[in-house]
């Protein structure tokens, strides 16, 4: 077998896995099964301030009394827990109690 | 493209690819010397491909560590290209890659200069070739992101099985004289 055709064959060969593993990669960009994950230097979120858990709130006894009324003994009523991430507006309270 | 994710395939790619011709290189250079292949002792065509080869996996083996130090995620400093360990993500993984870098261009530049050299001083620089397949390997499967790939794995795991075949022959049958 002459030289250069070992040596074309060789090339072509190195050539053909160049393209095989550009195109490969550039399908598979991320590799979650890669063994190496280096650690991102510039994470914007890394920097910033965590998010403070907005309190929870309570709002008082649904049970209210009204002027003149006694006050209800024994246990208090219940008390409405409000989930975090509900917060208290500051619009006027809701007084609109007609029923037509 | 981004430049920094160009970077990032072609280091990939270019690894892979210098994987295969420095295979190529190896294969050549030791068939060439095993026993149980002496027909092919006198073949000056497969001589000639071992020098080729040189010239084929040195400009893509650069274009794998140049993409490296220039894609930032990697995070490679030019030190790191020379210098094994220093990584400090995966030391081992990536300095086996240096390492294996650091023996292949000492074999090629006693090659090159081997009328110089004594001979047996060469000959002994040269079997570390060996050591340099067996950290660039350990370093791939450590560290390549596509060795995953059913086809990319099977490609590198037969080339060095072929390499660890003719490495076996060799000690097993002997070595042919020079």
């Amino acid at each position: 077998m002459p030289s250069w055709s070992l040596k074309l064959s060789a090339v072509f060969v190195t050539l053909f896995v160049l393209v095989g593993s550009f195109d490969y990669a550039q399908a598979h960009v991320k590799n979650a099964n890669a063994p190496l994950q280096p650690p991102v230097a510039d994470k914007p979120a890394a920097s910033a301030a965590p998010p403070t858990p907005t309190p929870v709130g309570t709002i008082g006894p649904l049970l209210t009394t009204r002027p003149g009324q006694r006050p209800p003994t024994g246990t208090p009523g219940p008390r409405l827990t409000l989930a975090p991430g509900v917060q208290f507006a500051t619009l006027p309270p809701l007084t609109f109690t007609h029923t037509s | 493209m981004d430049p920094q994710l160009l970077f990032w395939i072609v280091a990939r790619a270019t690894g892979v690819a210098a994987y295969i011709a420095l295979c190529l290189s190896i294969l050549s250079g030791i068939a060439l010397r095993t026993s149980v292949l002496d027909f092919l002792a006198t073949n000056r065509a497969l001589r000639s491909l071992h020098d080729f080869m040189t010239w084929v996996w040195i400009p893509l083996g650069l274009a794998h560590v140049v993409a490296l130090v220039l894609d930032k995620t990697a995070q490679i400093a030019p030190l790191d290209l020379v210098v094994p360990f220093q990584v400090g993500y995966a030391p081992v993984a990536i300095g086996l890659g240096t390492l294996s870098a650091d023996i292949v261009i000492l074999v090629t530049v006693t090659s090159w200069v081997r009328r110089r050299m004594d001979d047996r001083l060469w000959r002994w620089v040269h079997r570390t070739s060996y050591i340099a397949f067996v950290t660039v390997f350990l370093h791939a499967l450590l560290s390549g992101t596509d060795f995953s790939s059913p086809l990319i794995s099977s490609i590198s795991w037969s080339a060095a099985l072929g390499i660890g075949l003719l490495a076996a022959a060799r000690i097993v049958f002997g070595r042919l004289p020079e």
